[in-house]
């Protein structure tokens, strides 16, 4: 075991029903204001406890993480607002775990959320960076669908997958939405349903882009002295790590800053990724959670193919256990977040029907913004229960 | 309406990049000139879905109906381009580049379009020729202005 470990605590972790087409009143904060209080309640911590507040989102403007604390009646000696998308819940992470260590803080609640409706999609991709709004949008891209067209149909090229093999991802992913209430795509979904279901940009069909919800996602971070009061299991992170913009667009999108990270990630965790129990990858699109599972090593000998039908599909390995994105919904920046927030459910035992037995160590990823072919920003974590 | 394709490379180094970049980020420098780029291969090509409602959005740009053919093209500068394709245009395809005005009103835009090479006679390759891009200032400057700070811009 590497000596290592952060010493720093998941101890709270809550998110709101994702909902389609919400009244008016309910706004961005609305959202990440009920993410917060849930994940405060579900970990036995009063707000006035609370020192410390990070939030990610896209639409929050004009207000920032400041305004949200005053609203929230928060006094706080901590802060951070982070702009990174899909990668935005572990960078939170990684920057609260050092603050709660460092002393600058001893109870951090991390949040994200978003009102996300086809409007406020669009004005968010308008604005995302200058090059989406001045090179992309003018295309018209509408969104990064065709971006991502491009990587499965080059993933697909390097590795012998058809739309037969992708499907496996989101079809793994719907069996695991079933069975949780929040998720927006409940129905079993079959093979053919996949393969009869509208193209949005080929070889991307519906099922292959996340459903547009709107909601929120918190966790709150503690010290371990603290952690160790609430008489309940708690999630560790044995090591966390980052890469950002590590090829400057010029690499090929899915061979990844993943695969560079990986070594001194797994190292610092003192484990392999064959000892994983579940992980939470993050989904904007089925090639994306190949891609990263390989890069980290979580694909033997990548035999893709195997462990499409085998591993995901036929045994059930455990990835995106809520359904993921795909089938829960992207929620806005709370898209990364919201695989922390089920790994915390799952290694504290508190996943209902999905529970997966005997969860003890976890991956989780997140992933994003798009610079101007493919994303930029890396991160992973392995997390772990703490009884 | 149209210009040559150019991108930026590095006098230093020789890094060449798209869009333009303030530092070079092989050899830090930040002193770049611009530099042609006629042709690419189609690497991959996909088709848009239209949206149901065409609008403006607050940038100028346009949320279009209509579909749109895109493609990723290997230039020949060694950079990938993300350009629009008419119909026609297949995977392995090389094709011409060039730089297509904004679909915004009254804006110098960043649109790249992919034409079949040796298809000169169409009006998108006929613009440009000498590279000069009149009435272009974003293409002919080797670090482009962004739009944001064109001195026309409203932001209805």
């Amino acid at each position: 075991m590497a000596e290592q470990h952060t010493r720093a605590r998941i101890v709270g972790a809550g998110e709101t029903p994702y909902q389609r087409h919400p009244s008016t009143e309910r706004r961005t904060e609305t959202f990440i204001a009920e993410a917060v209080v849930a994940a405060l309640g579900d970990a036995g911590i009063a707000r006035d406890e609370v020192d410390g507040f990070g939030v990610a989102s896209f639409s929050l403007g004009p207000d920032h993480a400041i305004d949200l604390t005053w609203k929230l009646g928060m006094t706080i000696r901590w802060v951070m607002e982070d702009t990174n998308g899909g990668a935005s819940g572990i960078n939170m992470l990684q920057h609260a775990i050092r603050a709660i260590e460092a002393g600058d803080a001893e109870t951090i609640v991390l949040a994200a959320g978003d009102r996300m409706e086809k409007r406020e999609f669009h004005l968010m991709t308008d604005r995302y960076n200058r090059v989406a709004r001045d090179y992309m949008a003018p295309l018209p891209l509408n969104g990064p669908n065709a971006l991502f067209a491009f990587l499965t149909e080059r993933y697909g090229r390097q590795h012998g997958l058809e739309r037969e093999d992708f499907a496996c991802v989101p079809l793994a992913q719907r069996d695991w939405a079933t069975r949780n209430p929040g998720a927006v795509y409940r129905a079993p979904m079959a093979l053919q349903d996949y393969l009869d279901s509208v193209p949005i940009a080929p070889p991307l069909t519906r099922y292959d882009c996340v459903p547009i919800v709107s909601g929120g996602d918190a966790i709150v971070v503690t010290t371990e002295e603290r952690a160790a009061k609430l008489n309940r299991p708690s999630v560790g992170v044995r090591a966390i790590r980052s890469l950002f913009n590590d090829d400057h667009q010029d690499g090929d999108g899915v061979n990844t800053g993943f695969a560079k990270l990986r070594d001194g990630l797994w190292d610092a965790a003192g484990v392999r990724p064959e000892d994983v129990d579940a992980a939470f990858i993050y989904d904007d699109y089925p090639v994306m959670v190949l891609v990263q599972l390989g890069d980290l090593g979580l694909i033997p000998a990548m035999d893709v193919k195997r462990y499409l039908h085998k591993t995901l599909l036929e045994d059930r390995f455990p990835v995106n256990t809520s359904g993921g994105q795909l089938s829960a919904g992207q929620a806005g920046a709370a898209g990364g977040l919201h695989g922390l927030v089920e790994a915390v459910r799952q290694l504290r035992g508190e996943a209902g029907e999905r529970q997966v037995d005997g969860a003890e160590l976890a991956l989780a990823t997140g992933y994003g913004m798009v610079l101007y072919t493919h994303g930029s920003s890396h991160n992973a974590a392995i997390l772990e229960r703490v009884a | 309406m149209s210009a040559p394709f150019a991108v930026s490379e590095c006098r230093v180094c020789g890094y060449v990049a798209y869009p333009p970049r303030i530092l070079c980020p092989v050899c830090a420098a930040s002193d770049w000139k611009r530099r042609l780029t006629e042709n690419g291969i189609v690497t991959e090509l996909t088709v848009r879905r239209p949206v149901s409602k065409r609008r403006q959005l607050p940038s100028g740009n346009w949320l279009d109906q209509e579909e749109t053919r895109l493609a990723a093209v290997q230039s020949d500068a060694g950079v990938r381009i993300v350009a629009r394709v008419p119909a026609g245009v297949e995977i392995g395809d090389r094709v011409k580049l060039t730089q297509m005005a904004s679909t915004a009103i009254a804006l110098p835009g960043q649109v790249v379009e992919a034409r079949p090479a040796g298809d000169g006679g169409s009006a998108a390759a006929a613009g440009g020729g000498d590279g000069a891009a009149a009435g272009d200032g974003a293409a002919a400057d080797p670090i482009v202005a962004p739009l944001s700070d064109y001195p026309g811009r409203t932001a209805s």
